[in-house]
């Protein structure tokens, strides 16, 4: 079986399961949901900043809440489903399995964002006016794929622990912080921009923000920097989540320790 | 003759099913994860709040309203979600049935297992208020810290009170992790967290009433500016009003939803 087989397959086995039982989005969707309409509430005496921050922010938490509840629970379901086993005899490897599940989440994480963006614009009346809807939608989709890749490389070390539903609570939140999803990172302590600036959400957020208001100065670097940098954070990703998966992958085999939970 | 509390047969139900479900927790949860969770939980989504509060309105005062707040709310991920999951828990490790199965009563056997939850929320509340003055810096100069320890203790019951209601209709569900999920968050938008009660369209108003958080987060504010438990009386008894209302009513939903699980054989549906 080829790689790519491998990718698909565990990407289609995915969707299926999710629509098998799509309840599970409300637990993905609800919190960025909710961040976003206590935002807005906030936000009514404030013009001009609204879509920027509260929508756009609330769509990228809404594709950040689906990638690693994905990631999180990818072996956590499979753990406890007794089918954890079967994934790694397989002679595929086990990095393209997930791989496959983490790219299903980003579609489906898409469908959050866009989920939240239109109750947004319906519930509230806040209309999200674009400048320029093709590079608005490059940028959104390559922020989906930093996330997934940001995914991939948390996903190792859900292999290793059978906290993965801590691991993934206290995760949520620091990337809405760090990444100033909903506000500009200059206003966060001086030492943690160099953390913040290391994530590609950071710069996907802002791409997002320029192709959205051409007034919108942001961090000052411009579209094509943004999208360059989340184009580098992906690749240097998915580099460590490959690796970290090889190592995690056959420590797991050697300690025996992979079904315990 | 005098009966001895360890032998009274609901209190050793109750103490047997806390020290169970602490032992089980820790047995798959290492204590250095929960560790992470507690200072880390608290820090990141006061932070949150704190710097859109900070970006919306740079005035002190909003800062201090929601660093206060949401040091109250992050309680919800043990009083609310752990504890709105504790059957569904049980599902998941197939000991539902046989828990069901035995003749202990139900209430003692499932407060029991939010025993620790209570504690732990008390410790996560506590958290939030040691970053709330020291790291987002509200000022407590003038804080009643006995009333404001009796509105902490107060909430953390009142919340566990509530997460059992949600629990019991988790018993009937395949799982609870979906409402969990929602009243996880849902206090950040209805009970007065963030912006005040009075900002919410009229209609929604009495579901935040209904929440035992709501009086949580106003008592604690005004214990923080100096009010005693003599002034805080009334909204600590309104609190715990809705908290022990919250017990019953999950009680009687547990026993009717228990009913119809028997009934339609769907315990271990999941």
């Amino acid at each position: 079986m080829t790689r790519l087989q491998t990718f698909w397959g565990s990407f289609r086995m995915s969707l299926l399961h999710f629509f098998a039982d799509p309840q599970w989005i409300i637990p993905n969707i609800i919190a960025p949901f909710i961040f976003t309409a206590v935002a807005l509430v906030l936000f009514r005496n404030v013009s001009g900043s609204v879509a920027l921050y509260a929508v756009l922010g609330g769509g990228m938490m809404g594709m950040w809440g689906n990638t690693l509840y994905g990631s999180g629970f990818a072996l956590a379901f499979d753990r406890w489903n007794g089918t954890i086993e079967y994934v790694l005899a397989t002679p595929s490897r086990l990095v393209w399995i997930i791989a496959g599940r983490s790219a299903s989440n980003a579609v489906l994480g898409l469908i959050n964002a866009l989920a939240i963006l239109a109750v947004v614009t319906v519930g509230y009346g806040v209309l999200l006016e674009v400048a320029n809807p093709i590079l608005f939608l490059v940028a959104l989709i390559l922020t989906l794929v930093s996330l997934s890749a940001l995914g991939v490389v948390f996903c190792s070390a859900f292999l290793l622990s059978r906290s993965a539903s801590v691991m993934t609570n206290g995760l949520e939140f620091p990337i809405y912080v760090a990444s100033g999803s909903m506000f500009p990172i200059a206003l966060l302590p001086f030492w943690s921009h160099p953390l913040s600036l290391s994530l590609g959400p950071t710069w996907g957020i802002d791409a997002m923000r320029y192709a959205t208001d051409s007034a919108y100065t942001g961090l000052g670097f411009g579209y094509w920097i943004d999208l360059s940098a989340v184009l580098v954070s992906t690749i240097v990703y998915l580099a460590i989540g490959f690796w970290l998966f090889m190592v995690a992958e056959k420590k797991v085999r050697d300690d025996a320790t992979l079904v315990e939970y | 003759m005098a009966i001895v509390l360890g032998d009274w047969p609901p209190f050793r139900i109750f103490w047997s099913s806390a020290k169970f479900a602490f032992k089980a927790l820790f047995s798959w949860l290492r204590p250095e994860m929960w560790l992470m969770q507690l200072f880390t939980l608290p820090l990141f989504q006061m932070a949150f709040f704190v710097y859109l509060s900070r970006f919306v309105n740079p005035g002190a005062a909003g800062v201090a309203f929601i660093a206060v707040g949401n040091a109250l709310q992050v309680a919800s991920f043990s009083s609310i979600f752990a504890v709105c999951n504790i059957t569904s828990e049980e599902k998941w490790q197939g000991t539902l049935t046989p828990l069901i199965a035995t003749p202990a009563s139900r209430f003692p056997l499932f407060v029991g297992r939010a025993m620790f939850q209570i504690l732990n929320s008390m410790a996560t509340i506590v958290v939030g208020f040691v970053y709330a003055s020291f790291v987002f810096g509200v000022d407590m100069s003038g804080t009643d810290f006995v009333a404001l320890a009796v509105v902490i203790l107060i909430t953390s019951l009142a919340m566990t009170g509530f997460g059992l209601m949600l629990g019991s209709v988790g018993l009937y569900l395949r799982t609870a992790m979906i409402i969990a999920n929602i009243f996880l968050f849902i206090g950040l938008l209805v009970c007065g967290v963030n912006f005040p009660v009075t900002a919410l369209p009229t209609w929604l108003q009495p579901l935040s009433y209904a929440i035992p958080m709501t009086y949580g987060t106003i008592a604690a504010r005004a214990a923080i500016q100096g009010s005693s438990i003599a002034e805080l009386s009334p909204l600590i008894l309104q609190e715990i009003g809705a908290g022990a209302g919250s017990l019953v009513v999950g009680y009687l939903l547990f026993l009717g939803f228990e009913a119809l699980a028997r009934r339609r054989g769907t315990f271990e549906e999941f």
